[in-house]
């Protein structure tokens, strides 16, 4: 009975681990959005995908208006500059965070919602005022529970700025925690506290581009590459200053990592199904053999070998079914407490369960039937000399 | 008397490893209705071995064996088994219970087989586990019993069926004197009432008990006393 819940509830498990895994990697993904690209500064990469905000200057805040302008398929473009670790203090609290300096659209592109306040607005990016737009792990930090941020001033690299809004907590986004983050109109970023390096206007770390759909973002990928090439003077044969990571491409390339995923789940449940199997065969074998005795017994007391058989296989149908249920619930528990530990989503494929069962009662009845059938074929004195 | 059993030219031949081992040659052997016999014998002289093939447990390579009136050789495994629930009680050395049933549910068995329903079984399985002195032990296990009590249990579970023939082979070989008595006085008493008993033993005082002693040497009947 043991293996058989051992067997089965490692093939629950596994699957659902496996699952659930992939689960969340495609989740991730997808929140990403499918019709987003972000152009960073820096020359392309040939190979491999960095989702790192370039550091090099070549692009500026009037490329992204050009391309905003100019390409009929960008949606919206947003730019941006930004610095991780810098200090922000209020009062005697201290804290270091990602600062972020942007222009409006960045607020529809990330669906940065304001739970309190608001998000700067077009007056304040004109005239670059000190005003900023919080997280809400920065806002936990700065202040406490209850008190409002609100109007309230903060400190970052010394200068005084003003929060107007605190963002709903959003989470990841393409590796970057938009809660850990201060929100500042860019051209306030660019002249207090980056320092212009550009040659002509304001530098920027790149831009997002929002298309309207998947295919609309590969039009506006050639685009956006003419447009800045032109801009920026490269012949068809030189080299580009800026790289365009486009999320449709890392959605295909995860996705060909997740077919590879779903395959070895697959290849483990399977492995798993097999162990399973061979521990219920073993353990039938094992109690028939030992019970050839008992069957002697029944014998001479006038069982016939069909008696003998169905009583059996009848009490390997129970244990396969006992033993397979107790082993899925037990999978089942196993897999919800390893989801909760290790945070991915709860998914049990029902698949694994029909396997699971079956696989318990067809190993079970012929492991248990096969060598039963044999025994109960013996004269009743072999069966009772075997000890 | 009508024969309770009739054997013509009983031979059992083993084969081990290649080498054919002639173990019972030739055996004639009656036994009326209602007899008390023992037999008796060297070890390894076939005792066990004709026992089991009274008792329907072995085939014979070859011979004639008729039970009250059948011929037991043209029978096939299921019409044997039957014979065994409905006809013979076999009492065995080492008992032979089944572990995990209480004495109730061990002295049950035969009638499963026998198709009895559950209520009948379970008063006919108090009621033979009573006559044998153990109405007090029905929700013992056989691990829990003394092995004079065991034996009870195994002559309960013998004769629930009402057999013709009860085949007891050494009963008491695994008891002490004082409960060899007990089990004795129980088959004699049975014999009394009519069931057709034979023993296989190699204790005097125990064929002294019966009616008729079958010597037994080489696979061969030697003699046969009274
Ligand atoms: N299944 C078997 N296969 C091979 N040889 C067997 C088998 N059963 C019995 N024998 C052999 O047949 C011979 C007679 O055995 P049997 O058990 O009938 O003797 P026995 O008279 O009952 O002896 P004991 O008094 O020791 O019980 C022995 O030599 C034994 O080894
Ligand atoms: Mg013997």
């Amino acid at each position: 009975m043991l293996g058989v819940v051992i067997g089965i509830s490692s093939v629950i498990m596994i699957t659902a681990v496996g699952q659930g895994v992939q689960k969340s990697t495609a989740s991730e993904i997808s929140a990403l959005g499918t019709n987003v690209m972000v152009v960073s500064a820096g020359a392309a990469r040939t190979g491999g995908i960095s989702l790192g905000a370039g550091s090099a200057s070549t692009l500026t805040w009037e490329d992204a208006q050009a391309i905003a302008k100019q390409v009929p398929a960008a949606k919206s473009v947003t730019a941006f500059l930004q610095r991780g670790q810098i200090q922000v203090v209020r009062g005697n609290i201290n804290i270091a965070t990602t600062l972020l300096g942007t222009d409006l659209n960045y607020k529809s592109i990330k669906s940065l919602q304001p739970q309190e306040g608001l998000f700067f607005s077009q007056a304040d990016l004109d005239a670059g005022r000190p005003v900023a737009f919080i997280g809400s792990k920065v806002r936990d930090e700065l202040f406490s529970t209850g008190q409002s941020a609100l109007g309230a001033d903060i400190r970052i690299r010394g200068k005084r700025y003003t929060v107007v809004g605190v963002a709903e907590s959003k989470g990841l986004s393409a590796g970057q925690d938009l809660d850990d983050a201060i929100y500042i109109p860019l051209t306030n970023m660019s002249s207090q506290i980056v320092g212009n390096n550009a040659l002509t206007g304001v530098a920027i770390n790149g831009f997002w581009v929002e298309a309207a759909d998947a295919e609309q973002l590969n039009s506006a990928q050639f685009q956006v590459t003419n447009i800045l090439r032109l801009r920026h003077g490269i012949k068809a044969s030189g080299i580009d200053d800026f790289r365009i990571t486009n999320f449709v491409d890392i959605m295909s390339a995860f996705n060909s990592v997740m077919g590879s995923l779903t395959l070895m789940v697959g290849a483990i449940a399977g492995i798993s199904l097999i162990v399973g199997g061979i521990g219920i065969a073993n353990i039938m074998l094992v109690s028939v053999m030992e019970r050839t005795r008992e069957i002697g017994i029944r014998k001479a007391v006038g069982a016939t070998s069909g008696s003998i058989l169905s009583q059996f296989l009848t009490e390997a149908i129970i244990i396969s079914v006992v033993g397979g249920a107790i082993g899925v619930g037990l999978g089942i528990a196993l897999a919800y407490v390893a989801a909760l530990l290790f945070k991915f989503p709860f998914v049990i494929p029902l698949w694994s369960i029909g396997a699971g069962f079956g696989l318990s009662l067809v190993v079970g009845v012929l492991a248990g039937g096969i060598p039963a059938r044999n025994a109960a074929k013996l004269n009743p004195i072999s069966a009772l000399r075997s000890d | 008397m009508a024969n309770m059993i009739w054997m013509e030219g009983i031979t059992q031949t083993f084969h081990l490893e290649g080498m054919d081992l002639p173990v019972l040659k030739q055996i004639d052997l009656s036994i009326e209705d209602g007899e008390y016999v023992a037999i008796m014998g060297a070890s390894g002289s076939g005792k066990s071995t004709l026992m089991n093939i009274i008792g329907c447990l072995d085939r014979p390579t070859s011979g004639l064996y008729i039970l009250d009136g059948r011929d037991l050789t043209t029978l096939d495994d299921d019409e044997l088994a039957d014979i065994r629930n409905q006809y013979i009680g076999f009492v065995f050395q080492q008992f032979n219970l089944l572990p995990r049933l209480s004495a109730l549910e061990n002295v049950m068995l035969p009638m499963i087989y026998a198709a009895v329903p559950r209520a009948a079984r379970l008063s006919a399985a108090a009621e033979s586990l009573t006559k044998v002195g153990l109405s007090d032990r029905l929700k013992s296990r056989p691990s829990q019993l003394s092995g004079g009590q065991q034996q009870r249990v195994a002559i309960a579970r013998a004769l629930v069926n009402h057999p013709a023939l009860v085949l007891a082979d050494e009963p008491t070989g695994a008891l002490d004197s004082k409960t060899s008595h007990e089990i004795m006085d129980l088959l004699t008493a049975l014999n009394q009432q009519g069931t057709t008993i034979a023993i296989v033993t190699h204790d005097a005082t125990v064929a002294a008990q019966t009616k008729r002693v079958i010597h037994m040497q080489d696979g061969v009947i030697l003699e046969v006393e009274k």
